[in-house]
């Protein structure tokens, strides 16, 4: 499956690789603030801010193109807000929805190129972020594979069946099948969310997650944290500056 | 909301409510044949509702929304605040309402329909409101349009729903919750209408800004409103309109911190009438 990428990227162990995810997220959320509070000198801003990215994907080893393609994924929603905007006469607008909506998924690429997600949501619990929507989104992002690939073998095992999307007739029908496919598939997740609990009650489970390398800022992270931050931050001073 | 949610939950919540939220994100799969050669899927915050329960939906929704930002680049991540709001909680709310008032009648199918509609369509509304007071503009033949489009998708949610509430009661009729017996008809209904106005109105307002002052002169209550217009920080667009993008944030951070306040003040102030 295709995400199965931005997991291979972030096992890497570059420099950003190792940083502390507390850091990073902190150093998102200076970028992506500098990013969408801009209004004046915008497109050379984001020239400037697209050449920061590409030198933190450089730096991580990341494949810069797969990368930039991954970031593309926003862009059919926010054009079409931003091809309407053109039409209504205000193209400065739209141009600045789409580039900030591009420029933010690609930050958040490379942050989530870089940190495993079970690290980031580690980050997020020690910055006080609630620990059970943190847990949920654990599980929700573990079983996701486990549970898609169920529906697709329900397809199958349809599809083996003789079953085909014409031969269920038309209209209500086909309609019902699907809505049965799914309450079937709603059941058998229930079923197997049950059956984890009960598992990870037998091997001890407390309420909490653990992970098995303890978080510890360094020294190093100190210094990323700095300049990650400051960057985009000055860049965007400098930039309003001159303009 | 999710600390409170934890609070009320157990552990065996957690896995729960992490694979539904990976069944969801499956169940997104599966298409269903609308009309001529198109297809659509469900959303899940009704259905989320009526089997887990409102509170549990809205944290199993907040997830989707989360890991879609985060790992699937769906959605954005400049979007995840908003679109928290206007899908995990008030899409869920707007989808449990209608099934906490007459989920239990006779027209129990016909609340469905609404619950899942609902929580479309002011998921909908919200977003496009968000946009226009943003100040995209959009002309009113593609916002008309893109309004068409949302309600047909609600429908559509809607019929989903049923059908699969249905479906679901024939396999095993313990996951559809009852609503509450005992429930008070006239809050819910307050909390429905106040719901359904806050979107219309919010939609409303955006489209035409000026509405609302025009409104305030022609009635003659210009004066009066203009008073509560400068309540501390209530219009900040008409303050800070010249200051630089920090007095905005900062204007904006102020007021949230207001409403914070308040809205802290109330809860004390309830539950210390209810404790008393």
């Amino acid at each position: 499956m295709h995400h199965l990428v931005l997991e291979r990227w972030s096992r890497g162990a570059t420099f950003l690789h190792r940083r502390d995810p507390r850091a990073k997220i902190v150093a998102l959320l200076v970028f992506l603030a500098s990013l969408a509070t801009a209004q004046r000198a915008l497109s050379e801003l984001a020239a400037a801010l697209f050449l920061l990215l590409l030198g933190a994907l450089l730096w991580a080893r990341i494949p810069v193109w797969a990368a930039l393609a991954r970031a593309a994924i926003v862009l059919p929603f926010t054009l079409v807000f931003a091809v309407g905007c053109w039409i209504s006469g205000d193209p400065a607008r739209g141009a600045a929805l789409a580039v900030k909506s591009y420029l933010s998924a690609l930050a958040v690429i490379a942050m989530a190129a870089t940190t495993p997600l079970p690290a980031l949501l580690r980050g997020l619990e020690l910055m006080r972020a609630p620990l059970f929507l943190l847990n949920v989104a654990q599980f929700l992002y573990r079983y996701l594979f486990v549970i898609s690939e169920e529906a697709q073998h329900m397809g199958k095992a349809a599809a083996s069946r003789g079953a085909s999307v014409g031969g269920l007739g038309t209209g209500g029908r086909r309609f019902r099948a699907a809505a049965g496919a799914l309450a079937v598939l709603f059941a058998r997740s229930y079923g197997r969310a049950q059956e984890i609990h009960r598992a990870m009650l037998a091997r001890g489970f407390t309420g909490r997650l653990q992970t098995l390398t303890p978080l510890r800022f360094r020294a190093a992270d100190a210094a990323f944290l700095a300049a990650a931050s400051l960057a985009p931050a000055l860049v965007r001073i400098a930039i309003e500056r001159i303009a | 909301m999710a600390r409170r949610a934890q609070r009320g939950f157990d552990d065996a919540k957690v896995p729960l409510l992490g694979v539904m939220g990976a069944f969801v994100f499956a169940a997104q799969m599966i298409n269903f044949p609308v009309g001529i050669g198109t297809t659509g899927h469900l959303v899940g915050g009704a259905l989320l509702a009526y089997t887990l329960g409102p509170s549990a939906a809205v944290v199993t929704m907040s997830a989707i929304l989360a890991i879609q930002a985060l790992v699937f680049q769906d959605g954005g991540i400049l979007a995840l605040g908003p679109n928290t709001i206007n899908m995990a909680v008030l899409g869920v709310l707007a989808a449990y309402l209608p099934y906490h008032l007459w989920g239990s009648g006779r027209s129990r199918r016909l609340a469905i329909f609404a619950g899942g509609t609902l929580s479309v369509l002011v998921s909908a509304a919200l977003a496009l409101a968000e946009l226009l007071i943003s100040g995209v503009r959009i002309s009113n033949p593609v916002l008309g349009v893109s309004l068409a489009l949302f309600a047909a998708s609600a429908v559509l949610e809607g019929a989903i729903t049923v059908a699969v509430i249905e479906a679901l009661e024939k396999i095993q009729p313990g996951f559809v919750r009852k609503p509450r017996e005992g429930r008070s008809f006239a809050l819910g209904a307050a909390g429905l209408a106040a719901l359904l106005l806050a979107t219309v109105g919010v939609l409303f307002a955006s489209t035409s800004p000026d509405g609302i002052q025009r409104l305030g002169e022609q009635t003659g209550i210009a004066s009066h409103a203009r008073a509560l217009l400068a309540t501390p920080l209530a219009g900040y667009q008409a303050a800070f309109v010249h200051a630089g993008w920090p007095g905005k944030a900062l204007a904006g951070v102020a007021g949230l911190t207001l409403i914070f306040g308040a809205c802290l003040l109330i809860g004390r102030a309830i539950a210390r009438r209810r404790s008393a």
